[in-house]
């Protein structure tokens, strides 16, 4: 793994602070966020685990759709994919990388929850639990979609965006998952986000609609599945 | 044990065989060059040994270790330098040096010492700190280069080592090379350079549309076309006009302007400088310098890639 360390390490430096990637993952989810939060009669402390649970979303899934679309256009990606590490190791570390940024971006929002609107935490331990998988579930999500052959940053965000976008609202964040429709509901359960969302959720009011175990499970899950797809998707398009 | 062993290898993208039933061997510690003209084969080739693409079929193995199978033990001791040179702008040179080393799994104080080293033979040494993206082109590729030395390969490709470099450069390069040759090293060396190869390899693999044509030492691959010998002539006036009379002498296969000489392809050296002496006094010309040469290896690469002249270059006949 020490392969996997380098590669995030070497992203750190490079890519956290470029200005798409501050506008993708941090600016982004703070304006979807307030579009839909203005008007809303709920106390703006109850809109933190929506809020956090997005700021995730977006800042982990950003990272890698910037940085590898720019490496291929300037040949450092083909250093990572012949140097004695395995693709395992490769994706992982671009995982990384993202997972590491959306941790530190997501505490923003949760300090804030804390500091300005003293939004009580139930369960402190089960909300760093969910952050991490979370985190990690769509820091993998970024590394798939980038894994599409192209040295164009805003192909890959173009199409990321056409799945994190519906995302927001099919998962509960905005709109409880109990005030949609059954269709609605249905489709909930094959995002990502409705299980982060539900496990945030419960670590800040205790209540949440599945058990945090079964969130957990379900992130794993995708977690895996993203991850065995982009190994596949980087073996298959090096060809 | 052989640093590369290619048997029978083949690359078809869809209904296009890139690379057709190639075999190869490179010794350790040979410099060998790979040669061929663009699209010919030769990236395809790096890309299957360095196990960035896979084979249709066929094998190839560095130091015994099979590329597709055994691929990270392979890259181990190998080291890259890719004809871009592709370095972060971002990092500083010595923060390019310390990834490339932890990627290699080159442990915190070998690579540190491992890092200086080279930075004080590139003479890139007082520019450590800096970042990249202000580096000339001759010092990202001296960096491109440090990097893929970093983990001291026992082989090293090197992909266009010094194309389209500044004469500091590309000094410090070709004496690193050196050195490293001296080391025992073994250089998989990639030009378009055919004088670089002809000095500084063992052996050269002349490729086209993905068959292996030639593969000898360069003094070897000379004597095959004896015939493709050339004199050098340079009179007192240069004109182009001559080009026309001086392909229409007799046992001259060829006449092109090289600088302010003509060079004169013909199977009859010594018969053609009668020739022209003939030539000079019939038309009150004084010969300069007049020299014999015998094939170069870039007549070799010419005869067996079927490529043409043109003016000074050399280019695909399409």
């Amino acid at each position: 793994m020490s392969g996997a360390w380098a590669i995030a390490k070497k992203d750190m430096r490079i890519y956290y602070l470029k200005p798409n990637i501050i506008v993708s993952g941090i600016m982004f989810p703070l304006f979807m966020f307030l579009s839909f939060a203005i008007g809303k009669n709920a106390p703006p402390g109850t809109l933190i685990p929506g809020l956090i649970a997005i700021t995730l979303m977006f800042s982990a899934s950003s990272i890698e759709p910037v940085s590898i679309p720019i490496e291929r256009r300037v040949k450092t990606f083909e250093r990572l994919l012949s140097a004695p590490i395995s693709l395992y190791s490769l994706v992982s570390g671009e995982s990384l990388s993202g997972f590491l940024y959306s941790l530190g971006i997501a505490c923003l929002p949760l300090a804030i929850g804390v500091i300005v609107f003293h939004t009580p935490i139930v369960h402190a331990l089960i909300l760093a639990i969910s952050m991490i998988f979370t985190a990690f579930c769509f820091a993998t999500l970024g590394t798939l979609f980038a894994a599409y052959p192209t040295e164009n940053v805003g192909e890959v965000m173009s199409m990321l965006n056409t799945v994190r976008l519906p995302l927001i609202f099919i998962s509960g964040v905005f709109i409880p998952l109990s005030a949609m429709p059954v269709i609605g509901q249905m489709i909930a359960l094959i995002s990502p986000l409705t299980y982060g969302n539900d496990m945030i959720e419960y670590a800040y009011t205790g209540k949440s609609l599945f058990s945090p175990l079964l969130d957990i499970m379900m992130l794993i899950i995708f977690i895996l599945i993203f991850q065995v797809t982009a190994n596949y998707l980087y073996k298959k398009f090096n060809e | 044990m052989k640093a590369i062993e290619v048997s029978h290898l083949i690359k078809k993208f869809g209904s296009l065989t890139a690379l057709n039933d190639i075999s190869f061997s490179v010794g350790e510690g040979e410099t060998f060059g790979f040669l061929g003209p663009n699209g010919a084969g030769k990236t395809t080739t790096i890309r299957i040994l360095t196990g960035v693409s896979r084979p249709t079929s066929g094998t190839a193995t560095i130091f015994g270790h099979d590329v597709e199978h055994d691929t990270i033990a392979a890259r181990q001791s190998v080291g890259i330098v890719s004809e871009n040179s592709n370095v972060y702008d971002d990092l500083t040179a010595w923060q390019n040096l310390m990834f490339s080393a932890e990627l290699y799994h080159v442990g915190r104080k070998e690579r540190e010492e491992k890092a200086t080293e080279l930075l004080k033979k590139f003479e890139l040494y007082d520019r450590s700190n800096d970042k990249v993206h202000g580096f000339s082109k001759g010092m990202k590729r001296r960096l491109t280069l440090a990097m893929g030395m970093v983990n001291s390969p026992r082989l090293i490709f090197l992909d266009e080592p010094t194309s389209g470099l500044d004469v500091q450069s590309n000094l410090i390069i070709r004496e690193v090379v050196s050195d490293l040759v001296r080391a025992g090293v073994t250089v998989f060396l990639t030009t378009h350079n055919i004088e670089e190869a002809n000095v500084m390899c063992d052996r050269v693999a002349i490729i086209n549309k993905g068959n292996i044509v030639a593969i000898d030492a360069p003094e070897s691959l000379k004597k095959t076309i004896q015939s493709v010998q050339s004199i050098e002539v340079a009179f007192d006036r240069n004109s182009t006009d001559h080009l026309d009379e001086l392909s229409h002498l007799p046992m001259v296969n060829d006449v092109r302007k090289a600088g302010d000489k003509f060079k004169i392809f013909t199977e009859f050296p010594s018969e053609v400088i009668d020739v022209l002496v003939a030539y000079a006094h019939l038309h009150n010309l004084k010969i300069l310098s007049i020299t014999t040469l015998g094939p170069s290896l870039e007549d070799v690469f010419v005869r067996l890639t079927g490529l043409q002249r043109a003016g000074d270059g050399i280019h695909a006949i399409d």
